[in-house]
């Protein structure tokens, strides 16, 4: 069987390294060469079977790749004077926008996001966000979220936003993995979405040691992170706390932070596992969407048994104060204690992670 | 003077002189006498009057102001001082008193203490009035930059960027601020002049947000002054906000240039916090803790370098002592939330963090820890 997992092994690397000529690569470029997940599949199978399709897994798709833009091959809006179109032929799609009188147009070369997704142009060397963005509640293209205060006096200006350096770092760091390295963005190395290597750093290593039957070199388990170091951890790329802080982001367009709003909470507690982003989210699989599938989550805490298990007993020993039940209910408890909050401009809303006791009538915090 | 008059109106609304007027008293009499010759502007007459008049009623504030503001405006400093000190015992919260003590005690020279009135007199509203602002924040930034907290200077000296024509005090101040320098203008050797004054220059256009044309001033300063010391640093510090990683490149440059630069560490060991490079941090943090250890912000990078790198205990320990020494600084109190927060203290956590949520809807932006 172990014979068996090694050639396994064997040949996907094998098979890797045709489609990722690492021999040719400067050292720099080989040693961020990421490792396909088929690869990582031999032995994590659970966790690699659905990750390639979830939202992170795919937070970044190529031309050819995106089923969003093969299922709405023609979208179209008017903003202003400007119309835009975004027209997908095969395995193309081109974004354009029209005054009337002129006409510019770009190849799609990156789309970022599933549901609602944004479209990566490039002119000139300079890499702009479109103008206009899809969005599944409204079943097509509106303004981009955050560039409602844009008002464009040219067509070239209603094309996109150009983004800084900076932005473009971040933009591709996070939907991409080995997109930056070294502070420099490294589209050469760059492979679309979340992957394995994306979370777990060091994973072609650990692999190339597996074959030699040392697995020692296997990446840190960040499952074994305290809740205060995985909200650390996620909030690279979901934000957190601190960096919400810092950016000045009042109101509800801070409800996508879910580690800052986690944060915030009054039950939040960094070294208690019951309440961590991995005590309820599986980042290998979708996020799951119904209420109820949570429910035990909260009564891990909430319940009249919420001190029967062993991880509960250990963190009981730090927070020895048993947390209220609810005099309500004890089902669908994100219901109403983690509501469903509209993000101004996106089209879309997000479940507030900022768990309380929510009164008909209240602002919301902060 | 305009400083003066503008705080000087609202005490003459509510003088008790008037009130004299129908049951005159010897007090009262060397009252009308002081108000009579301050009219006229026989400044000499008047302070000595209304000296007599505080000698006869200690308790009346309005006297003691008088005799401060008076004294101030013949240049007359320490007995200025001492009438406003007065003055402040028996009103606490005047903020234009506080103030004006605190231009006092810059004239001669007591900088620490003025720098508090200055800033206690601005928290009370004394620069509720643009002009009145600029003058205070002109001092305050002076004294910041006199007193070692250079960063702290260049943010108030932002609000001058926009003056269409700076005057050279102000450039060769900024300069100052900008090179590490705790310096008043005056102060500076004339032979020093021009290059504060570039720098100034340069520092204030960046600040106006004309960034290009702050990057080609820069860039000739560095060709003309390659060994020049925090002239990197200073352009890192302007590019890091929008910028980290540019602004990083120019602190190492100025880690080429003088390697024992403690705030040019700091700032890469920061850079590194942010970017989650804590091993990295901390080996720059330690550096500048030995080069530099009574520098402000030392014990908050270390500390969270520290605590970062696993060493709570030791990172919460630093960051308690740095919290004393500033208890508003949001940084600090964002690493005590993340520390008590990976230590189980959730209270305690949760209280940093409320208080973070406090100091950060009173600052514009984040720019420096």
């Amino acid at each position: 069987m172990r014979l068996y997992i090694l050639s396994s092994l064997l040949l996907v690397v094998l098979f890797s390294a045709m489609l990722f000529p690492a021999r040719g690569l400067p050292a720099q470029a080989q040693a961020r060469s990421s490792t396909p997940a088929s690869a990582c599949a031999n032995c994590h199978r659970a966790q690699t079977a659905d990750q390639p399709m979830t939202p992170m897994g795919r937070a970044l798709m190529l031309p050819g790749t995106n089923p969003l833009l093969k299922a709405n091959p023609k979208l179209t809006v008017h903003k202003g004077d400007y119309t835009y179109n975004v027209e997908t032929i095969g395995d193309k799609t081109t974004y354009s926008v029209t005054d009337g009188a002129r006409t510019i147009s770009f190849p799609v070369l990156w789309s970022f996001g599933t549901g609602g997704q944004t479209w990566m142009l490039e002119r000139d060397g300079e890499l702009y966000e479109s103008l206009v963005s899809y969005y599944p509640t409204v079943g097509g293209l509106d303004t981009t979220i955050g560039d409602e205060r844009i008002t464009p006096h040219t067509l070239d200006e209603a094309m996109g936003r150009k983004l800084a350096q900076g932005e473009t770092k971040a933009c591709f760091g996070c939907h991409a993995t080995n997109a930056v390295h070294d502070r420099k963005l490294t589209l050469e190395s760059m492979e679309p979405g979340v992957t394995c290597e994306h979370c777990h750093v060091g994973t072609k290593i650990h692999l190339l040691d597996s074959l030699q039957g040392d697995f020692t070199s296997a990446p840190p388990k960040l499952g074994k992170l305290s809740s205060e170091d995985i909200s650390n951890f996620c909030g690279q790329c979901h934000r957190t706390w601190e960096s919400v802080v810092r950016g000045h982001f009042h109101g509800e367009i801070n409800v996508r932070f879910q580690p800052y709003r986690l944060a915030n909470s009054k039950c939040f507690d960094g070294t208690d596992p019951r309440i961590s982003c991995l005590a309820c989210h599986d980042p290998h699989h979708d996020v799951v969407r119904e209420d109820s599938s949570y429910d035990s989550k909260c009564l891990a805490c909430h319940g009249s048994s919420a001190h029967s298990s062993s991880a509960v007993q250990s963190a009981s020993a730090i927070a020895p104060t048993e947390p209220k039940a609810c005099p309500v209910a004890k089902a669908n408890c994100v219901s109403c204690h983690m509501p469903k909050v509209s993000l101004p401009g996106g089209h879309m809303k997000f479940t507030d992670h900022e768990i309380r006791v929510v009164k008909p009538g209240d602002a919301y915090p902060n | 003077m305009a400083f003066l008059f503008m705080f000087g109106l609202a005490v003459l609304l509510s003088s008790p002189a008037r009130a004299a007027q129908d049951n005159p008293t010897k007090f009262d009499d060397v009252v009308l006498r002081a108000a009579a010759a301050r009219d006229q502007n026989d400044v000499p007459q008047a302070i000595e009057l209304y000296r007599q008049a505080v000698e006869l009623k200690p308790d009346w504030p309005d006297g003691w102001w008088f005799l401060g503001s008076l004294q101030y405006s013949i240049d007359a400093y320490a007995p200025a001082r001492d009438a406003l000190t007065h003055y402040l015992e028996l009103t606490p919260d005047a903020g234009p008193a506080a103030a004006l003590r605190g231009l006092c005690e810059f004239e001669i020279g007591e900088y620490s203490q003025s720098l508090k009135d200055v800033q206690r007199g601005l928290s009370l509203g004394a620069g509720n009035q643009s002009r009145n602002e600029k003058i205070l924040r002109y001092h305050e930034a002076l004294l910041l930059t006199r007193t070692g907290n250079f960063e702290g200077a260049l943010q108030k000296y932002a609000l001058f960027a926009q003056d269409k024509v700076p005057n050279p005090e102000l450039l060769v101040a900024v300069g100052l601020a900008g090179l590490r320098t705790p310096l008043m203008p005056k102060e500076l050797k004339a032979d020093q002049q021009e290059l504060y004054a570039a720098v100034g220059k340069a520092a204030l256009r960046y600040l106006a947000g004309d960034r290009d044309g702050a990057q080609q001033e820069f860039q000739q300063l560095f060709q003309r002054y390659p060994a020049q010391a925090n002239l990197h640093y200073l352009y890192g510090y302007l590019l890091f906000p929008t910028d980290p990683d540019q602004g990083t490149v120019e602190f190492k440059k100025e880690l080429d240039v003088a390697p024992a630069n403690a705030a040019a560490q700091m700032m890469v060991a920061w850079d590194a916090l942010i970017r989650n490079a804590p091993a990295e941090a901390l080996a720059y943090a330690q550096k500048a803790m030995a080069e530099e250890p009574t520098m402000p912000i030392a014990q908050l990078v270390l500390g969270r370098a520290l605590l970062d790198t696993g060493d709570a205990k030791g990172g919460t320990e630093l960051l308690e002592k740095e919290l004393q020494h500033d208890p508003d600084n949001l940084e600090t109190h964002i690493a005590l939330a993340k520390a008590y927060s990976k230590t189980g203290r959730k209270e305690d956590a949760r209280r940093e963090r409320m208080r973070c949520l406090e100091l950060e809807k009173n600052e514009n932006a984040v720019v420096h820890p």
